[in-house]
């Protein structure tokens, strides 16, 4: 998320609460919303800001008119249901409460392995920083399938990343929002796979800003389950070419939203 | 407590949570049962904001497949089962909105089916009535044109460029107004709140 934007007009300020009712009305898309799942996933003070708007709108709909679905519908939901747990019964030592869980097992995508140390092309765009008035960046396309978040916390300052990946989209949004850059070191954030391949870049760390980039297929193949992520302190620009990477100073692990 | 006005909504009320405290500790069965209960509303919904059978049909079973596979994620003890699925329904939609594969939005008011103010369906699993009566009051104390713009968000789906597009106004004045609306509305309902 931005940090607190200034509607020019009146002066009303962008804070996380107004973002949670924007998002909570529809208003959000694009990269916008994408950041504002993640945060969702990880800040609860934002969740339970968005929740109360939901619980607060949601009486609205009562304005709405009912409408009777196709009798196909059910039969769908049944199907889906009773496949997926077919599925999940052919797993072993199943214990029959534990369906939840084990259906989003199930779900779980299946990674494609491939290796690559290309990393340090990422097209890293900014977004969020355009002025109120400046044409809305198209809609990025949002994934049906669940985003991956991970937060960095960065020692015990309280400061951390928040980082989401959208699987349809191919998108991570990282935010930075709180870090201060120290004018010295650039912080640089790296995928550690799940299956001990090398760690891949994914670029250096902007400070105060949010920012989303497209990955390239050789880093979003490592992006399974178990995948962690690591920061490391280098001098600005990142690691020099030839050099090792620098001291870790944070990591976290992706957990699906 | 004071006479109940309307037993059988309270009734449908507590066998819907009930089914959802269900559905959470694993009874599949109840998934049907909240489906009976909860599809007309539901639907409405999702054909309200998508504006088309197909995609609305298609966001409902998403909504209920969701319901099972997370039906966990429901806290009790915050909203009443049918406000939070009420919220649910028009979550998904609007995502299913801004993904893009849906290519109209939502029916242009004209087309939709009336839209009534302040009447909801008698035969419909309403909401909290004081929680109702309460938004409605923090709505109607804004002015008509920002009032105006936060309802066409709800209830048509619109984003911020979309509004500014149809009032003809630029995108920083459009977000002006519904910020300045939201921060006035939360300010009301917080206060209603503390009360």
């Amino acid at each position: 998320m931005s940090g607190p934007e200034q509607t020019p007009e009146d002066g009303v300020t962008r804070d996380d609460p107004m973002i949670a009712a924007e998002w909570a009305l529809g208003l959000l898309e694009g990269e916008e919303l994408l950041a504002a799942r993640g945060k969702y996933a990880t800040d609860p003070a934002f969740a339970w800001r968005k929740e109360w708007w939901d619980d607060w709108f949601a009486p609205l709909s009562d304005a709405i008119p009912g409408a009777e679905p196709g009798d196909h519908v059910w039969d769908g939901i049944a199907a889906r249901v009773s496949a997926a747990q077919a599925a999940v019964s052919t797993e072993p030592s199943a214990p029959a409460a534990n369906v939840v869980e084990l259906q989003a097992k199930v779900r779980r995508w299946q990674w494609v392995a491939g290796i690559s140390s290309m990393a340090a092309a990422l097209a890293l765009a900014l977004f969020l920083s355009s002025p109120l008035g400046s044409p809305v960046a198209p809609p990025v396309q949002v994934a049906a399938a669940a985003p991956m978040v991970a937060t960095v916390p960065v020692g015990d300052s309280g400061l951390r990343l928040d980082v989401t990946y959208i699987p349809d989209s191919k998108r991570m949004v990282v935010g930075a929002i709180g870090l201060t850059p120290d004018g010295v070191h650039d912080h640089e954030l790296w995928l550690v796979p799940a299956d001990g391949t090398p760690l891949q870049s994914l670029g250096v760390v902007k400070p105060g800003e949010v920012r989303s980039m497209e990955l390239p297929q050789a880093v979003t193949a490592k992006l399974g389950d178990g995948a962690s992520l690591v920061l490391t302190r280098e001098p600005i620009g990142g690691k020099p070419e030839g050099k090792d990477a620098g001291p870790v100073v944070a990591k976290g692990a992706f957990t699906r939203v | 407590m004071a006479a109940r006005p309307r037993p059988s909504s309270d009734d449908a009320r507590e066998a819907l949570r009930d089914a959802m405290a269900r559905l959470a500790a694993g009874d599949q069965a109840a998934l049907e049962e909240i489906y009976r209960a909860t599809r007309v509303k539901l639907f409405g919904i999702t054909l309200r904001i998508l504006g088309d059978r197909k995609e609305a049909e298609d966001a409902l079973q998403d909504v209920y497949v969701n319901l099972w596979q997370r039906a966990d994620r429901y806290d009790p003890t915050r909203a009443s089962p049918i406000a939070w699925l009420a919220a649910f329904a028009r979550n998904r939609a609007i995502d299913r909105l801004r993904t893009g594969k849906v290519r109209g939005g939502a029916v242009p008011v004209e087309e939709a089916a009336p839209l009534p103010d302040e009447s909801p369906l008698a035969d419909a699993l309403l909401i909290d009535a004081e929680q109702a009566a309460q938004i409605h009051k923090c709505l109607g104390g804004l002015d008509a044109r920002t009032q105006g713009h936060i309802r066409a968000a709800f209830f048509e789906g619109k984003t911020y460029a979309q509004l500014a597009e149809a009032a003809d106004v630029p995108l920083g004045t459009m977000k002006s107004w519904i910020r300045r609306g939201l921060q006035r509305l939360r300010a009301c309902l917080e206060a209603s709140e503390a009360a």
